[in-house]
Protein backbone atom coordinates (compact mmCIF):
# COMPACT_ATOMS: atom_id res chain seq x y z
CA UNK A 1 0.00 0.00 0.00
CA UNK A 2 1.63 3.38 -1.02
CA UNK A 3 1.89 6.35 1.25
CA UNK A 4 -1.21 8.39 -0.54
CA UNK A 5 -3.36 5.21 -0.29
CA UNK A 6 -2.72 5.20 3.43
CA UNK A 7 -3.53 8.46 3.64
CA UNK A 8 -6.78 8.42 2.07
CA UNK A 9 -7.46 5.47 3.90
CA UNK A 10 -6.87 6.98 7.52
CA UNK A 11 -9.06 10.47 6.32
CA UNK A 12 -11.88 7.78 5.77
CA UNK A 13 -11.81 6.13 8.67
CA UNK A 14 -11.76 9.18 10.38
CA UNK A 15 -14.65 10.01 8.36
CA UNK A 16 -16.42 6.95 9.23
CA UNK A 17 -15.94 7.30 13.12
CA UNK A 18 -16.69 11.14 12.86
CA UNK A 19 -20.48 9.56 11.32
CA UNK A 20 -20.62 6.64 13.68
CA UNK A 21 -20.33 8.89 16.96
CA UNK A 22 -23.49 11.06 15.40
CA UNK A 23 -25.51 8.62 13.90
CA UNK A 24 -25.06 5.39 16.95
CA UNK A 25 -28.03 3.67 15.60
CA UNK A 26 -25.64 1.49 13.11
CA UNK A 27 -23.59 -0.06 15.74
CA UNK A 28 -25.74 0.22 18.39
CA UNK A 29 -28.45 -1.76 16.76
CA UNK A 30 -25.56 -4.53 15.98
CA UNK A 31 -24.81 -4.32 19.96
CA UNK A 32 -28.47 -5.23 20.67
CA UNK A 33 -28.83 -7.74 18.07
CA UNK A 34 -26.11 -9.51 19.26
CA UNK A 35 -27.17 -9.42 22.81
CA UNK A 36 -30.74 -10.54 21.35
CA UNK A 37 -29.69 -13.57 19.81
CA UNK A 38 -27.10 -14.61 22.83
CA UNK A 39 -30.16 -14.10 25.22
CA UNK A 40 -31.90 -15.91 22.64
CA UNK A 41 -29.74 -19.08 23.02
CA UNK A 42 -29.11 -19.24 26.33
CA UNK A 43 -32.43 -18.70 27.28
CA UNK A 44 -33.58 -21.40 25.18
CA UNK A 45 -31.13 -23.58 26.51
CA UNK A 46 -32.08 -22.94 29.96
CA UNK A 47 -29.19 -23.76 31.36
CA UNK A 48 -28.52 -27.23 30.01
CA UNK A 49 -24.54 -28.22 29.36
CA UNK A 50 -23.10 -27.15 26.07
CA UNK A 51 -20.13 -29.42 24.57
CA UNK A 52 -17.72 -27.81 23.28
CA UNK A 53 -18.16 -28.13 19.76
CA UNK A 54 -22.02 -27.06 20.15
CA UNK A 55 -20.96 -24.10 21.96
CA UNK A 56 -18.49 -23.18 19.81
CA UNK A 57 -21.29 -23.36 16.74
CA UNK A 58 -23.67 -21.21 18.61
CA UNK A 59 -21.43 -18.50 18.96
CA UNK A 60 -19.96 -18.29 16.00
CA UNK A 61 -23.75 -18.21 15.13
CA UNK A 62 -24.30 -15.42 17.02
CA UNK A 63 -21.61 -13.65 15.68
CA UNK A 64 -21.84 -14.58 11.86
CA UNK A 65 -25.95 -12.96 12.20
CA UNK A 66 -24.95 -10.06 14.43
CA UNK A 67 -22.19 -9.15 12.07
CA UNK A 68 -24.73 -9.32 9.46
CA UNK A 69 -26.49 -6.55 10.55
CA UNK A 70 -24.03 -3.89 10.99
CA UNK A 71 -21.70 -4.76 8.29
CA UNK A 72 -24.06 -4.30 5.16
CA UNK A 73 -24.59 -1.00 6.31
CA UNK A 74 -21.55 0.57 5.24
CA UNK A 75 -22.75 1.97 1.67
CA UNK A 76 -26.30 1.44 2.64
CA UNK A 77 -26.44 4.64 4.97
CA UNK A 78 -24.06 6.80 2.40
CA UNK A 79 -26.75 6.40 -0.24
CA UNK A 80 -29.71 7.44 1.95
CA UNK A 81 -28.00 10.20 3.13
CA UNK A 82 -26.87 11.36 -0.59
CA UNK A 83 -23.12 11.23 0.04
CA UNK A 84 -22.47 8.44 -2.12
CA UNK A 85 -21.76 10.72 -5.31
CA UNK A 86 -19.40 13.16 -3.23
CA UNK A 87 -17.06 10.12 -1.99
CA UNK A 88 -17.08 9.43 -5.54
CA UNK A 89 -15.88 12.51 -7.13
CA UNK A 90 -13.15 12.85 -4.01
CA UNK A 91 -12.15 9.23 -2.95
CA UNK A 92 -10.11 7.25 -4.70
CA UNK A 93 -11.29 2.97 -4.66
CA UNK A 94 -8.62 1.86 -2.61
CA UNK A 95 -8.71 4.26 0.02
CA UNK A 96 -12.66 4.08 0.47
CA UNK A 97 -12.38 0.45 0.41
CA UNK A 98 -10.01 0.21 3.20
CA UNK A 99 -11.26 3.08 5.23
CA UNK A 100 -14.50 1.24 5.58
CA UNK A 101 -13.18 -2.16 5.68
CA UNK A 102 -10.97 -1.72 8.75
CA UNK A 103 -14.23 0.52 10.57
CA UNK A 104 -16.31 -2.56 10.02
CA UNK A 105 -13.53 -4.92 11.58
CA UNK A 106 -13.15 -2.25 14.69
CA UNK A 107 -16.72 -2.10 15.25
CA UNK A 108 -16.90 -6.14 14.60
CA UNK A 109 -14.09 -6.21 16.89
CA UNK A 110 -15.63 -4.00 19.95
CA UNK A 111 -18.72 -6.31 18.91
CA UNK A 112 -17.04 -9.64 19.32
CA UNK A 113 -15.13 -8.43 22.67
CA UNK A 114 -18.88 -7.42 23.76
CA UNK A 115 -20.46 -10.45 22.97
CA UNK A 116 -17.65 -13.00 24.37
CA UNK A 117 -17.27 -11.94 27.86
CA UNK A 118 -21.00 -12.86 28.15
CA UNK A 119 -21.49 -15.69 25.97
CA UNK A 120 -18.34 -17.61 28.34
CA UNK A 121 -20.23 -16.82 31.22
CA UNK A 122 -23.85 -17.61 30.03
CA UNK A 123 -23.01 -20.48 28.21
CA UNK A 124 -18.99 -21.97 28.65
CA UNK A 125 -17.09 -21.05 31.69
CA UNK A 126 -14.31 -23.49 31.08
CA UNK A 127 -11.84 -22.03 28.51
CA UNK A 128 -8.92 -24.29 27.81
CA UNK A 129 -7.24 -21.48 25.40
CA UNK A 130 -8.02 -18.11 25.95
CA UNK A 131 -5.48 -16.91 23.83
CA UNK A 132 -6.63 -19.66 20.98
CA UNK A 133 -10.36 -18.07 21.12
CA UNK A 134 -9.13 -14.25 20.75
CA UNK A 135 -7.01 -15.15 18.21
CA UNK A 136 -9.47 -16.84 15.76
CA UNK A 137 -12.54 -14.47 16.47
CA UNK A 138 -10.15 -11.89 15.79
CA UNK A 139 -9.16 -13.22 12.53
CA UNK A 140 -12.91 -14.57 11.83
CA UNK A 141 -13.99 -11.12 12.10
CA UNK A 142 -11.78 -10.03 10.09
CA UNK A 143 -12.58 -12.35 6.98
CA UNK A 144 -16.54 -11.21 7.58
CA UNK A 145 -14.76 -7.23 7.25
CA UNK A 146 -12.91 -8.28 4.18
CA UNK A 147 -15.80 -10.09 2.41
CA UNK A 148 -18.35 -7.77 4.33
CA UNK A 149 -17.53 -4.79 2.65
CA UNK A 150 -17.11 -5.82 -0.89
CA UNK A 151 -20.50 -7.50 -0.70
CA UNK A 152 -21.99 -4.60 1.12
CA UNK A 153 -20.81 -2.46 -2.29
CA UNK A 154 -22.83 -4.98 -4.57
CA UNK A 155 -25.83 -4.22 -3.02
CA UNK A 156 -26.04 -0.37 -3.90
CA UNK A 157 -28.44 0.07 -5.96
CA UNK A 158 -30.49 -2.91 -5.54
CA UNK A 159 -34.47 -2.94 -4.85
CA UNK A 160 -34.33 -5.56 -2.59
CA UNK A 161 -32.58 -4.84 0.70
CA UNK A 162 -33.24 -7.25 3.77
CA UNK A 163 -31.83 -10.60 3.45
CA UNK A 164 -30.01 -10.01 0.52
CA UNK A 165 -26.59 -9.30 2.30
CA UNK A 166 -26.61 -12.32 4.18
CA UNK A 167 -27.62 -14.66 1.26
CA UNK A 168 -24.39 -13.17 -0.58
CA UNK A 169 -22.38 -13.28 2.35
CA UNK A 170 -22.43 -16.53 3.41
CA UNK A 171 -20.98 -19.10 0.49
CA UNK A 172 -17.95 -16.57 0.81
CA UNK A 173 -17.81 -16.76 4.32
CA UNK A 174 -18.08 -20.15 4.68
CA UNK A 175 -14.13 -20.91 4.49
CA UNK A 176 -13.92 -18.99 7.25
CA UNK A 177 -17.07 -19.94 9.51
CA UNK A 178 -15.97 -23.59 9.07
CA UNK A 179 -12.13 -23.88 10.38
CA UNK A 180 -13.35 -20.88 12.96
CA UNK A 181 -15.86 -23.06 14.31
CA UNK A 182 -13.18 -25.92 14.60
CA UNK A 183 -10.81 -24.04 16.44
CA UNK A 184 -13.24 -22.45 19.13
CA UNK A 185 -14.27 -25.77 19.72
CA UNK A 186 -11.02 -26.58 20.60
CA UNK A 187 -10.02 -23.78 22.47
CA UNK A 188 -13.17 -24.43 24.26
CA UNK A 189 -11.92 -27.62 25.78
CA UNK A 190 -13.36 -30.00 23.09
CA UNK A 191 -11.46 -32.26 20.40
CA UNK A 192 -8.26 -29.58 19.81
CA UNK A 193 -8.63 -28.86 16.01
CA UNK A 194 -5.43 -28.92 13.57
CA UNK A 195 -3.56 -24.93 14.34
CA UNK A 196 -2.86 -25.07 10.71
CA UNK A 197 -6.32 -23.82 10.16
CA UNK A 198 -5.34 -20.43 12.18
CA UNK A 199 -2.51 -19.76 9.25
CA UNK A 200 -5.10 -21.22 6.68
CA UNK A 201 -7.76 -18.39 8.52
CA UNK A 202 -5.28 -15.92 7.87
CA UNK A 203 -4.47 -16.81 4.57
CA UNK A 204 -7.80 -16.73 2.94
CA UNK A 205 -8.51 -13.35 5.06
CA UNK A 206 -5.40 -11.98 2.84
CA UNK A 207 -6.88 -12.96 -0.08
CA UNK A 208 -10.50 -11.69 0.53
CA UNK A 209 -9.15 -8.67 1.31
CA UNK A 210 -7.15 -8.54 -2.17
CA UNK A 211 -9.95 -9.92 -4.05
CA UNK A 212 -11.64 -6.79 -2.61
CA UNK A 213 -9.11 -5.16 -3.49
CA UNK A 214 -8.58 -5.90 -7.49
CA UNK A 215 -12.71 -6.43 -7.24
CA UNK A 216 -13.72 -2.94 -5.96
CA UNK A 217 -12.06 -1.06 -8.44
CA UNK A 218 -14.91 -1.94 -11.02
CA UNK A 219 -17.71 -0.84 -8.66
CA UNK A 220 -16.49 2.34 -7.64
CA UNK A 221 -15.41 3.63 -10.98
CA UNK A 222 -18.52 3.49 -13.61
CA UNK A 223 -18.78 4.62 -16.77
CA UNK B 1 -26.47 -30.60 -32.78
CA UNK B 2 -30.04 -31.72 -31.34
CA UNK B 3 -30.10 -34.63 -33.45
CA UNK B 4 -26.68 -36.11 -31.95
CA UNK B 5 -27.80 -35.28 -28.79
CA UNK B 6 -31.26 -37.39 -28.68
CA UNK B 7 -29.20 -40.19 -30.51
CA UNK B 8 -26.47 -40.02 -27.68
CA UNK B 9 -29.32 -39.68 -24.49
CA UNK B 10 -30.56 -42.53 -26.05
CA UNK B 11 -27.93 -44.68 -26.23
CA UNK B 12 -26.77 -43.79 -22.68
CA UNK B 13 -30.35 -44.52 -21.81
CA UNK B 14 -30.09 -47.79 -23.24
CA UNK B 15 -26.71 -48.87 -22.08
CA UNK B 16 -27.64 -47.57 -18.43
CA UNK B 17 -30.75 -50.19 -18.42
CA UNK B 18 -29.43 -52.58 -20.69
CA UNK B 19 -25.91 -53.01 -20.23
CA UNK B 20 -24.06 -51.99 -17.54
CA UNK B 21 -23.73 -54.53 -14.91
CA UNK B 22 -24.65 -54.43 -11.21
CA UNK B 23 -22.01 -52.98 -8.86
CA UNK B 24 -20.66 -54.42 -6.63
CA UNK B 25 -22.31 -52.97 -3.01
CA UNK B 26 -24.39 -51.09 -4.63
CA UNK B 27 -26.32 -53.57 -7.01
CA UNK B 28 -28.44 -52.27 -9.64
CA UNK B 29 -28.53 -48.59 -7.87
CA UNK B 30 -25.16 -47.89 -9.75
CA UNK B 31 -27.80 -46.61 -12.76
CA UNK B 32 -28.39 -43.02 -10.58
CA UNK B 33 -24.72 -42.89 -10.74
CA UNK B 34 -25.00 -41.78 -14.74
CA UNK B 35 -27.22 -39.45 -14.21
CA UNK B 36 -26.02 -37.84 -10.55
CA UNK B 37 -21.79 -37.85 -11.80
CA UNK B 38 -22.97 -35.82 -15.28
CA UNK B 39 -25.53 -33.49 -13.90
CA UNK B 40 -23.04 -32.78 -10.84
CA UNK B 41 -20.62 -32.12 -13.66
CA UNK B 42 -22.80 -29.64 -15.52
CA UNK B 43 -22.84 -27.48 -12.61
CA UNK B 44 -19.46 -27.24 -11.79
CA UNK B 45 -19.08 -26.50 -15.52
CA UNK B 46 -21.76 -23.74 -15.83
CA UNK B 47 -20.47 -22.63 -13.01
CA UNK B 48 -16.96 -21.97 -14.54
CA UNK B 49 -18.02 -20.85 -17.23
CA UNK B 50 -20.16 -18.20 -15.38
CA UNK B 51 -17.50 -16.77 -13.69
CA UNK B 52 -14.99 -17.21 -16.71
CA UNK B 53 -17.47 -14.47 -18.62
CA UNK B 54 -17.82 -12.53 -15.39
CA UNK B 55 -14.49 -12.12 -15.92
CA UNK B 56 -14.83 -11.38 -19.48
CA UNK B 57 -17.63 -8.62 -18.61
CA UNK B 58 -15.40 -7.01 -16.36
CA UNK B 59 -12.11 -6.58 -18.88
CA UNK B 60 -14.76 -5.76 -21.80
CA UNK B 61 -18.64 -4.59 -21.18
CA UNK B 62 -20.12 -6.51 -23.71
CA UNK B 63 -23.18 -7.80 -23.04
CA UNK B 64 -23.51 -10.84 -24.71
CA UNK B 65 -20.85 -11.69 -22.06
CA UNK B 66 -23.06 -11.07 -19.36
CA UNK B 67 -25.99 -13.09 -21.29
CA UNK B 68 -23.50 -15.68 -21.25
CA UNK B 69 -22.68 -15.66 -17.63
CA UNK B 70 -26.46 -15.20 -16.89
CA UNK B 71 -28.20 -18.12 -18.69
CA UNK B 72 -25.11 -20.77 -17.81
CA UNK B 73 -25.94 -19.65 -13.76
CA UNK B 74 -29.67 -20.27 -14.46
CA UNK B 75 -28.63 -23.52 -16.19
CA UNK B 76 -26.41 -24.37 -13.49
CA UNK B 77 -29.48 -23.90 -10.76
CA UNK B 78 -31.12 -26.44 -12.88
CA UNK B 79 -28.39 -28.94 -12.83
CA UNK B 80 -27.24 -28.41 -8.74
CA UNK B 81 -30.75 -29.34 -8.20
CA UNK B 82 -30.76 -32.65 -10.19
CA UNK B 83 -27.55 -33.38 -8.83
CA UNK B 84 -28.64 -32.69 -5.24
CA UNK B 85 -31.81 -34.12 -6.08
CA UNK B 86 -30.35 -37.90 -7.62
CA UNK B 87 -27.49 -37.82 -4.75
CA UNK B 88 -30.29 -37.50 -1.80
CA UNK B 89 -32.21 -40.33 -3.60
CA UNK B 90 -29.08 -42.31 -3.88
CA UNK B 91 -27.70 -41.82 -0.56
CA UNK B 92 -31.14 -42.94 1.15
CA UNK B 93 -30.98 -46.12 -0.98
CA UNK B 94 -27.31 -47.13 -0.25
CA UNK B 95 -26.79 -44.94 3.24
CA UNK B 96 -29.94 -45.23 4.89
CA UNK B 97 -30.43 -41.10 5.00
CA UNK B 98 -30.95 -38.84 2.64
CA UNK B 99 -28.74 -35.97 3.86
CA UNK B 100 -25.66 -36.75 6.55
CA UNK B 101 -23.42 -33.57 5.31
CA UNK B 102 -20.59 -35.52 3.77
CA UNK B 103 -18.18 -33.45 2.65
CA UNK B 104 -19.35 -33.74 -1.06
CA UNK B 105 -22.95 -33.29 -0.13
CA UNK B 106 -21.81 -29.88 1.29
CA UNK B 107 -19.73 -28.97 -1.81
CA UNK B 108 -22.66 -29.34 -3.49
CA UNK B 109 -24.82 -27.14 -1.23
CA UNK B 110 -22.52 -24.53 -1.30
CA UNK B 111 -22.88 -24.43 -4.95
CA UNK B 112 -26.59 -24.72 -4.69
CA UNK B 113 -26.28 -21.43 -2.14
CA UNK B 114 -23.47 -19.53 -4.87
CA UNK B 115 -25.90 -20.07 -7.53
CA UNK B 116 -28.98 -19.10 -5.79
CA UNK B 117 -27.40 -15.98 -3.98
CA UNK B 118 -25.99 -14.79 -7.67
CA UNK B 119 -29.61 -15.39 -9.44
CA UNK B 120 -30.94 -13.50 -6.29
CA UNK B 121 -28.64 -10.05 -6.47
CA UNK B 122 -29.63 -10.45 -9.82
CA UNK B 123 -33.15 -10.27 -9.71
CA UNK B 124 -32.83 -7.51 -6.91
CA UNK B 125 -30.97 -5.56 -9.35
CA UNK B 126 -33.24 -3.38 -11.70
CA UNK B 127 -30.45 -1.45 -13.43
CA UNK B 128 -29.17 -3.25 -16.36
CA UNK B 129 -25.69 -2.31 -16.55
CA UNK B 130 -24.98 -2.28 -12.64
CA UNK B 131 -26.49 -5.54 -12.71
CA UNK B 132 -24.47 -7.23 -14.89
CA UNK B 133 -20.81 -5.39 -13.46
CA UNK B 134 -22.06 -6.63 -10.09
CA UNK B 135 -22.65 -10.10 -10.78
CA UNK B 136 -19.65 -10.82 -12.49
CA UNK B 137 -18.06 -9.29 -9.48
CA UNK B 138 -19.89 -11.87 -7.48
CA UNK B 139 -18.99 -14.87 -9.78
CA UNK B 140 -15.29 -13.85 -9.31
CA UNK B 141 -15.86 -13.30 -5.67
CA UNK B 142 -17.65 -16.59 -4.86
CA UNK B 143 -14.98 -18.35 -7.31
CA UNK B 144 -12.15 -17.56 -4.62
CA UNK B 145 -13.78 -19.70 -1.77
CA UNK B 146 -13.47 -22.82 -4.38
CA UNK B 147 -10.37 -24.12 -3.54
CA UNK B 148 -10.65 -23.11 -0.24
CA UNK B 149 -13.63 -25.34 0.38
CA UNK B 150 -12.49 -28.14 -1.69
CA UNK B 151 -9.26 -28.03 0.70
CA UNK B 152 -11.10 -27.48 4.39
CA UNK B 153 -14.76 -29.15 3.87
CA UNK B 154 -12.67 -33.03 3.23
CA UNK B 155 -10.97 -32.54 6.52
CA UNK B 156 -14.06 -31.90 8.68
CA UNK B 157 -16.62 -33.86 7.54
CA UNK B 158 -16.41 -37.76 7.50
CA UNK B 159 -17.30 -38.92 4.04
CA UNK B 160 -19.19 -42.11 3.03
CA UNK B 161 -19.46 -41.02 -0.91
CA UNK B 162 -17.75 -43.48 -3.37
CA UNK B 163 -14.29 -42.37 -4.09
CA UNK B 164 -13.78 -40.55 -8.00
CA UNK B 165 -13.48 -42.41 -10.66
CA UNK B 166 -9.57 -41.72 -10.93
CA UNK B 167 -8.30 -42.03 -7.37
CA UNK B 168 -5.65 -40.67 -5.97
CA UNK B 169 -2.64 -43.68 -7.12
CA UNK B 170 -4.03 -42.49 -10.80
CA UNK B 171 -5.67 -46.19 -11.39
CA UNK B 172 -9.24 -46.19 -13.14
CA UNK B 173 -10.91 -48.54 -11.10
CA UNK B 174 -13.98 -49.61 -12.97
CA UNK B 175 -15.24 -52.54 -15.60
CA UNK B 176 -14.79 -51.20 -18.60
CA UNK B 177 -18.48 -51.22 -19.99
CA UNK B 178 -19.29 -48.65 -17.12
CA UNK B 179 -16.65 -46.86 -17.51
CA UNK B 180 -17.66 -46.25 -21.21
CA UNK B 181 -21.22 -45.52 -20.83
CA UNK B 182 -19.98 -43.06 -18.16
CA UNK B 183 -17.95 -41.47 -20.24
CA UNK B 184 -20.76 -41.33 -22.94
CA UNK B 185 -23.00 -39.84 -20.63
CA UNK B 186 -20.87 -36.96 -19.05
CA UNK B 187 -20.08 -35.80 -23.24
CA UNK B 188 -24.04 -36.23 -23.58
CA UNK B 189 -24.72 -33.84 -20.39
CA UNK B 190 -22.36 -31.48 -21.75
CA UNK B 191 -23.37 -31.53 -25.14
CA UNK B 192 -27.02 -30.53 -23.44
CA UNK B 193 -25.53 -28.00 -21.37
CA UNK B 194 -23.57 -26.19 -24.46
CA UNK B 195 -26.90 -27.06 -26.58
CA UNK B 196 -29.30 -25.54 -24.14
CA UNK B 197 -26.90 -22.79 -22.81
CA UNK B 198 -26.52 -21.65 -26.47
CA UNK B 199 -30.21 -21.33 -27.19
CA UNK B 200 -30.53 -19.13 -24.27
CA UNK B 201 -28.07 -16.66 -25.10
CA UNK B 202 -29.73 -16.63 -28.37
CA UNK B 203 -33.40 -16.02 -26.89
CA UNK B 204 -32.15 -13.36 -24.50
CA UNK B 205 -30.00 -11.50 -27.41
CA UNK B 206 -32.98 -11.73 -29.54
CA UNK B 207 -35.72 -10.38 -26.88
CA UNK B 208 -33.41 -7.71 -26.36
CA UNK B 209 -33.11 -6.33 -29.68
CA UNK B 210 -36.78 -5.78 -30.38
CA UNK B 211 -37.16 -4.48 -26.94
CA UNK B 212 -34.64 -1.72 -28.34
CA UNK B 213 -36.55 -1.53 -31.99
CA UNK B 214 -39.81 -0.85 -30.02
CA UNK B 215 -38.42 1.87 -28.10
Amino acid sequence: MNASVWAGTKLVLAKEFRQGIRFKAAWAAMLMFALTTLSCVSLALQGAALSPKLAAALLWVILFFASMVGADRVFLDEEAAGTLLALRVYGGSQPVLFGKMLYTYLVLLAMGLFILPLFLMLLAENVADPLLLLLTTALGLLGVAAAGTLVAALTIGSAVHGGLFSILMLPVILPVFLPAISLTAGALGGEAGSLSYLGGLALYDMILMVGASLLFDYLWYEE
Amino acid sequence: MLAVLVVLTLAVMGAVFFAVPPAEGLGYYVRIAFFHIPVAWAAVLAFLVSAFFGAKYLKEPKDLYDRYSANSAGLGLVFVILATLSGAVFSKLTWGAYWNWDPRQTTIFVLLLIYGAYLNLRAAMPDKQRRARVSAVYALLSFLTVPFLVFIIPRLYFSLHPSPVINGSGHIDMDPVMLWTLIAALADMTGIYCYLLRRLVKKAGSGQESEAFHE
